[in-house]
């Protein structure tokens, strides 16, 4: 189960959809908003995606964790537009028979995503902003 | 010559807009079309060494050549997460 959305993300929702009788644990990473970045106060986020791009690559990543370990389901949601400080940003989340592959999968889902899916993040800050390219910020000129 | 559409996305969208039509020489690389751009939209250039190339939404090499009607995009090194 992969998306990009633009309402918030049901983590609870996501545990449920993953969630077999087969799984003996289910690992979630919730990715939230945070009010710093290199040592400014972030007041928001915005976050947009080249949307059918975007769920293209994460059905494939979906694909790569189900070919590299014993997993039951797994689940990448992105959501977009603007967000608040301690918004759920992502999640990806993985049910298998036994923990070390749900672990090891829910990691790499997780680095996945942020290396290759095209979604970008702008950071809004008390004075001005920034876009996020990489790893790094580069300032809006305004 | 063929017609692609190219569309933007994160920091190059500020510099070029959400889509443009683009035409080109038969045979013509992505390489090609992203100097054609870069020649009108002179904050472009520097995206060069980061941005990598899309065509119906794969990631493909910049010697990809491209055909007509191609949904093209530059993506930006992404952020997500």
């Amino acid at each position: 189960m992969v998306a990009v959305t633009h309402t918030p993300i049901d983590v609870e929702r996501i545990f449920r959809e993953i969630a077999t009788p087969r799984s003996g644990g289910i690992d979630v990473f919730v990715g939230t908003v945070r009010n710093h970045s290199h040592g400014k106060r972030v007041r928001q986020l915005e976050y947009s995606a080249y949307v059918p791009m975007a769920e293209k690559l994460m059905a494939e990543i979906e694909q790569e964790i189900k070919r590299k370990w014993v997993i039951e389901s797994v689940a990448l949601v992105h959501r977009v537009g603007m967000l608040q400080i301690g918004d759920v940003a992502v999640v990806t989340a993985v049910s298998a028979h036994h923990r070390d592959a749900a672990f090891e999968a829910c990691r790499y889902a997780i680095d996945r995503v942020k290396g290759v899916v095209p979604i970008w993040k702008k950071e809004y800050f008390e004075e001005g902003m920034a876009w996020v390219v990489g790893q790094h910020e580069v300032d809006v000129q305004t | 010559m063929i017609s692609v559409n190219v569309k933007f996305f994160g920091p190059l969208r500020e510099i070029v807009g959400e889509e443009r039509k683009l035409e080109l020489p038969d045979a013509c690389t992505g390489d090609v079309a992203f100097e054609k751009l870069a020649s009108s939209y002179h904050g472009l250039h520097k995206w060069k060494p980061s941005v990598r190339l899309a065509v119906n939404l794969e990631y493909v090499q910049f010697s990809h050549e491209l055909h007509a009607g191609d949904e093209v995009s530059f993506i930006p090194p992404v952020s997500g997460g």
